[in-house]
C-alpha cells in the first residue's frame, strides 16, 4: 500500500506541477491583442531584397486604400503564433539569454496594440541611426541587467551593435500557456515580406477576399495567402493542452486504479482484523472509534508513503530541474500531498465505515 | 448486579426462524461467581454476550448495577462496557501486533486516561496475574496460559464491576485452566469482583459459587 501511495503521489506530483505551471503563465497577460488581426504571407516571386522593399512600400501604399484595415505591419515569419522561430545567444558582461530575434516594422505594436513598460518604440527616423535600435522583453531586461536600467545599453557584436530604446510588459508570441521569454524586436531588414493586419471588427470575408485580390493584382505572379491570428494562436494553444490533457487522462485513469487498489487492500485489512474490531468494540470503542481508527491508521501509511515520495520530490526545486521556479515544484508537492490523502481518506472512508458497523457480537464469533 | 428478564433471542434468515434463548430470567448478585453450562449450541455464548450488551435481545429487559439498558445510544453502551465490564474470550482476543502491556492497556485508550496513567494500571494488571516479566514480548511468544492471563490483566485493568469470561479455560490444559481459575476465584474473593462464566468443565463450573445449567435456550436449572 505504501509503494501504491509512493507511485502515486509522484504522478500526482508530476501532474499538478505541470498544471499549475501552465495555468499560471496561462493567466498571465499575452500582452498582445489577436482578435481582428490578419497574418498575409505574400510571396513576391524575386529574391531580389531591393525590389522586397519596393513591393512592401507598394503593398502598405494600396492597404491604406482600405477603410477597414486599420494598420498593418511587415514582420519576420516568426510572427506570434507561427510555426517560425529565430534565435540566437546574447550577452551582456558575463551574462547570457537566448532571445527570440523579431524585425518588425514600426507600426508593428499598432496592429497588436502593445504596451511598453518603459522607453518608445522605434520609428523610421531611427533608421539613419549605426547602431540599431531594438526593443526588449522584461524577461531578456532581466536576464541581461537584473534590476538595472537597460534603456540606453548597448549590446550586441562590433558589426551588429544594438540599443535597446525599449521594453515591453509582457510578450507571449508562442502560445497562452508560454512562460515569459526573452525577445528582441528590431526595425525590419530587406527580405521580410510577411505581414500582420489589423482590420476593424465585423470586416467580412468579402472584404479580405477583395485585400487579397488587390495585394496580388499589384505584381507579376504574386500569391497571397491570409491567416487569422486567433486560428493560428488557437492551434498552437491545442499543441500544448492536448498533450496535458491527454496526461490527464492517463493519469486519472492510473489514479483510479490505485485507489480501487487501496479499496481492496482495506477490505481485506478489515476482514482479517474483524477479531479485533470485535474486542475493541467489546472494551469500550465506539463506532466512530473504530472508524477513525483505521482510517488514522491509513493514514500514517499513507505519511510515510508520501515522505518516502517528497525526498524524489524535493530533488526538483534543489537541482532546479528543467529551469522551472521552486515555487511551481513546491505548489505541486503540496496539491500532491493534499490530493493523495484526499484520495487516501475517500477510499479508507468506505471500508473503515463498514468495519464500524460490525456487530461486536458477530466479530467476536468468527474464527 | 444483572438482572434478565424474559430475555428471548431468535435468529432470523429468509427460510430459518431459530430460537437461541427462550424466557430467560435470571439474577446475578454482587460478587457472585456464576457458571453457565450446557452442551454445545445450547445459547450459553449468546446468553453472556447479551449479558455483555455486545448483542441485543429479540424480547425482554436487561438491567446492569440497576441500570435498564433499553434505547442506549452506541456511545452510552461503549462507554457502559468500558466503565462496568470487562470480558475474557476462550481464544484470548489478543491483539498479536501490540506488546502485551500495549494489550492490557487498550480498555483506557477509550476512557482518556494518560499516558502513564496506563502504563501503571497496566502494569499493576500484569503483575496481579503474575506476567509483569512478558510486557515487552508479543502474544505470538506467549504459551496459552499466559495468553489467557493476558486477557484476563486486560479484563481487569479498568477495574470492573463484572468480568464475563466466556470458557476461559476451554482452550487449556487442566494445569494452566487450574492456574486461570484460581486467578478468576481470586479476584471475585479479594476483589469482589462478579464473575460470569461459561463452561464446558464440571469441574470448573463446581468451584464456582451457583451453577446456571441451559438446555436448547432454555433455562434448566
Amino acid at each position: 500500500m505504501m509503494l501504491e501511495i509512493f507511485v502515486s503521489f509522484l504522478i500526482l506530483f508530476a501532474v499538478w506541477t505541470l498544471s499549475f505551471y501552465n495555468y499560471r503563465n496561462y493567466s498571465k497577460p499575452s500582452g498582445i491583442e489577436h482578435q481582428n488581426v490578419w497574418a498575409v504571407f505574400i510571396d513576391f516571386n524575386t529574391d531580389n531584397d531591393s525590389l522586397k522593399t519596393i513591393y512592401r512600400d507598394l503593398v502598405r501604399q494600396k492597404l491604406k486604400s482600405f477603410p477597414e484595415i486599420e494598420a498593418s505591419a511587415f514582420t519576420s515569419s516568426n510572427m506570434p503564433y507561427s510555426f517560425s522561430s529565430s534565435n540566437s545567444d546574447m550577452t551582456y558582461n558575463g551574462k547570457h539569454t537566448h532571445p527570440e530575434f523579431m524585425s518588425v516594422d514600426p507600426t508593428y505594436p499598432d496592429v497588436l496594440k502593445m504596451k511598453l513598460a518603459e522607453g518608445r518604440w522605434f520609428t523610421e527616423g531611427d533608421k539613419v541611426n549605426k547602431i540599431k535600435p531594438i526593443v526588449i522583453t522584461q524577461k531578456m531586461k532581466e536576464d541581461l541587467f537584473g534590476n538595472d536600467n537597460a534603456l540606453g545599453k548597448i549590446i550586441g557584436e562590433k558589426d551588429d551593435r544594438k540599443q535597446i530604446i525599449g521594453v515591453l510588459s509582457h510578450f507571449k508570441f508562442e502560445n497562452d500557456f508560454q512562460a515569459e521569454s526573452a525577445c528582441m524586436l528590431e526595425p525590419l531588414g530587406g527580405w521580410q515580406t510577411d505581414m500582420l493586419v489589423r482590420v476593424k471588427p465585423g470586416t467580412t470575408v468579402e472584404t479580405e477576399a477583395l485585400v487579397s485580390k488587390a495585394i496580388v493584382q499589384l505584381g507579376k505572379d504574386w500569391s497571397v495567402e491570409i491567416q487569422h491570428l486567433d486560428n493560428m494562436k488557437a492551434n498552437k494553444n491545442r499543441i500544448i493542452w492536448v498533450p496535458i490533457l491527454i496526461l490527464l487522462i492517463v493519469c486519472s485513469f492510473l489514479i483510479f486504479n490505485v485507489a480501487l487498489g487501496l479499496f481492496g487492500v482495506l477490505f481485506q485489512t478489515i476482514s482479517r482484523r474483524k477479531q479485533e474490531i470485535g474486542v475493541r468494540r467489546a472494551i469500550g470503542a465506539t463506532k466512530s472509534h473504530i472508524l477513525w481508527h483505521f482510517v488514522g491508521e491509513t493514514a500514517v501509511i499513507t505519511t510515510f508513503g508520501i515522505i518516502l515520495g517528497l525526498f524524489f520530490a524535493i530533488q526538483f526545486p534543489l537541482l532546479n530541474v528543467f529551469d522551472l521556479e521552486a515555487f511551481v515544484y513546491i505548489v505541486g508537492i503540496v496539491l500532491a500531498i493534499i490530493s493523495i490523502y484526499i484520495l487516501v481518506i475517500a477510499c479508507a472512508l468506505f471500508p473503515s465505515k463498514q468495519a464500524s458497523e460490525i456487530y461486536p457480537a458477530v466479530a467476536l464469533h468468527e474464527e | 448486579m444483572i438482572k434478565l428478564k424474559n430475555i428471548e433471542k431468535v435468529y432470523r434468515t429468509s427460510t430459518i426462524e431459530t430460537l437461541a434463548l427462550n424466557e430467560i430470567n435470571l439474577e446475578v448478585g454482587k460478587g457472585e461467581f456464576l457458571s453457565i453450562m450446557g452442551p454445545s449450541g445450547c445459547g450459553k455464548s449468546t446468553l453472556l454476550n447479551i449479558m455483555g450488551l455486545l448483542d441485543e435481545p429479540s424480547k425482554g429487559e436487561i438491567s446492569v448495577d440497576n441500570e435498564t439498558i433499553r434505547d442506549f445510544s452506541d456511545k452510552k453502551l461503549a462507554s457502559f462496557r468500558n466503565q462496568k465490564l470487562g470480558f475474557i474470550f476462550q481464544s484470548y482476543h489478543l491483539i498479536n501486533d501490540l506488546p502485551v502491556l500495549d494489550n492490557v492497556e487498550l480498555p483506557l485508550l477509550y476512557r482518556n486516561s494518560s499516558a502513564s496513567e496506563r502504563t501503571q494500571l497496566a502494569t499493576e494488571a500484569l503483575q496481579k496475574v503474575g506476567l509483569s516479566n512478558r510486557m515487552k514480548h508479543y502474544p505470538t511468544q506467549l504459551s496459552g496460559g499466559q495468553k489467557q492471563r493476558v486477557a484476563i490483566a486486560r479484563a481487569i485493568v479498568g477495574r470492573p464491576e463484572i468480568i464475563l469470561a466466556d470458557e476461559p479455560t476451554g482452550n487449556l490444559d487442566s494445569a494452566m485452566g487450574n492456574e486461570i481459575m484460581d486467578i478468576l476465584i481470586g479476584l471475585n474473593k479479594n476483589d469482589g469482583t462478579t464473575i460470569v462464566m461459561v463452561t464446558h468443565d464440571e469441574n470448573m463450573a463446581k468451584k464456582t459459587n451457583r451453577l446456571v445449567r441451559l438446555f436448547d435456550g432454555t433455562q434448566v436449572m
